[in-house]
């Protein structure tokens, strides 16, 4: 068991996501940065898609009380067990007593913590992932124990290497409603910098305004990655835990690559838009 | 149609013709083929009023080859029309459950009474359910229960509230905010996870609602909690 001395900003259960009920209206959620998640994964020998726990921006103090085996991925939040640095990209053996304290970031807005076995909450709809409406708890809060499912192999991975990098130009797809873009706006979308406004698992605000005025279209599917323009000219940029429909221009739409660069980015960087499809 | 790769692992099918009961059940009849069909590549549906958007696994098959596969259905008016469940649904109108329901009837000057008998008298489309997991958007109203959304959202629309915004009306899964006009309740569950199918219902459904008294609703209030 893991016991939360400090919950953090916003550290949350996540696994690959809940697929096949958006029919329904119930969104995917899983990991924002797959890639760093899944890596996380591997590396306590889990299968990649196994639950762990997800950090953002300031992470939280756990408490051991049994030994495990952890990775941690992701960016470097200058963790510390006891009062020891720790290694990112290797498997990590705590002892029962150990403290794990998760900082924070200068590079990048989320790490992630694999525990070799993966947690034992209970799955909803195929998923482990936290969320708001499905499952009764959506975040950390101090005190909480999180139970660890039995790990009786041993088949860790030393191999991995840090390749965190993340990349401010996100490859995007036309969307169906790119065409009501008028030609100064889809100049501007793609050759401008844009700034990482407001943001959360659902979606990400930019701070700049692209056309004004453009009509709502009938509500209609949408999914991680689709970029909306709203008739105030605002952009936002779907994310994970996005509704299944809406009613916004669909003006872009991200690849997955770029959606975990995305969620690693904070408020205030700048971003470009880069088309693969023209 | 028209068919929109929407991402890499993703097509758009839509219709640019009137939205209508047809179009709605044209939509349904083919995510039932491509659930069928294509069950082994199929990741999600998603079912709006004028489209569909189908989501595959990528690691199975290109999107070009899906695209094709999709592509082949053939659409349009089948002669086996597929039969849309008709579901009924009690909804006390009682002021106590109807928040809105007294500036609503005020601002369209149509009486109280009118506002009920209007709203309840249609059977209705699901056409798209989201927003909330489970929260259907069923059309279309009659032009004279048109509305904007209310100015300022309410921030705590009761579950099971009725509401009323354009030419369509609702149904709240849970508790949440909400600009909708509330005109109404309904004692009954519409997501549940105890149930092996969360919703009962699912888009291409049709709603109809049974008005029922307030010691009606709350007598199965009390059943369903």
């Amino acid at each position: 068991m893991i016991k939360v001395i400090e919950p953090g900003l916003y550290s949350n259960i996540q696994d690959h996501g809940r697929f096949g009920y958006r029919n329904i209206g119930v969104p995917y959620s899983g990991f924002m940065d797959q890639e760093s998640a899944r890596t996380a994964n591997k590396i306590v020998g889990n299968d990649e898609n196994e639950s762990l726990i997800e950090i953002t921006l300031m992470g939280p103090t756990l408490l051991f009380n049994a030994d495990y085996i952890l990775s941690i991925t992701g960016a470097d939040f200058s963790s510390l067990i006891n009062n020891d640095k720790v290694d990112m990209y290797k498997p990590i053996h705590v002892k029962l007593g150990d403290t794990l304290k998760i900082n924070h970031s200068k590079y990048g807005a989320r790490c992630y913590l694999a525990i070799s076995g993966g947690i034992d909450v209970k799955s909803i709809l195929g998923s482990k992932s936290s969320f708001k409406g499905i499952t009764t708890s959506y975040f950390l809060k101090k005190g909480d124990e999180i139970k660890v499912i039995k790990n009786n192999k041993s088949n860790f991975n030393f191999e991995f290497k840090s390749v965190f990098k993340i990349d401010s130009v996100l490859n995007v797809f036309k969307g169906p409603e790119f065409n009501n873009l008028k030609k100064d706006s889809v100049a501007m979308l793609l050759n401008k910098k844009f700034t990482i406004g407001v943001n959360n698992r659902m979606g990400y605000n930019l701070n700049e305004k692209l056309q004004i005025g453009t009509k709502s279209i009938i509500s209609s599917p949408v999914l991680p990655g689709t970029t909306q323009l709203t008739p105030s000219g605002n952009i936002i940029v779907l994310h994970r835990d996005c509704q299944t429909s809406g009613g916004y221009n669909r003006i872009l739409q991200l690849d997955e690559k770029s959606l975990n660069d995305l969620s690693q980015l904070k408020v205030g960087q700048i971003i470009r838009f880069k088309l693969i499809n023209k | 149609m028209k068919y929109f790769i929407y991402s890499a692992n993703s097509i758009l099918i839509s219709s640019d013709s009137d939205i209508n009961s047809d179009l709605i059940q044209v939509l349904s009849s083919l995510k039932s083929i491509i659930e069928i069909d294509y069950k082994e590549y199929l990741i999600d549906t998603v079912q709006s009023i004028n489209s569909l958007l189908v989501v595959f696994d990528s690691n199975k098959i290109s999107v070009d080859d899906f695209y094709i596969k999709v592509k082949s259905i053939k659409t349009g008016k089948t002669k086996n029309k597929l039969k849309s469940k008709i579901w009924e649904i009690p909804v006390c109108y009682h002021t106590f459950y109807a928040s809105d329901l007294e500036e609503f009837s005020k601002s369209k000057n149509i009486s109280k009474q009118e506002v009920i008998q209007i709203h309840k008298s249609k059977v209705y489309d699901i056409m798209s359910m989201g927003f909330l997991p489970g929260f259907m958007y069923l059309g279309n109203t009659e032009n004279r229960l048109h509305c904007e959304r209310k100015l300022r959202p309410s921030l705590n629309v009761k579950e099971g509230s009725i509401g009323l915004a354009l030419n369509q009306t609702c149904i709240y899964p849970q508790d949440s905010p909400g600009g909708w006009h509330i005109i109404g309740s309904s004692p009954l569950k519409f997501f549940d996870l105890k149930n092996e199918s969360a919703c009962f219902a699912t888009p291409g459904d049709k709603i109809k609602f049974i008005e029922i008294s307030k010691s009606k609703y709350e007598s199965i209030k009390k059943r369903t909690l």
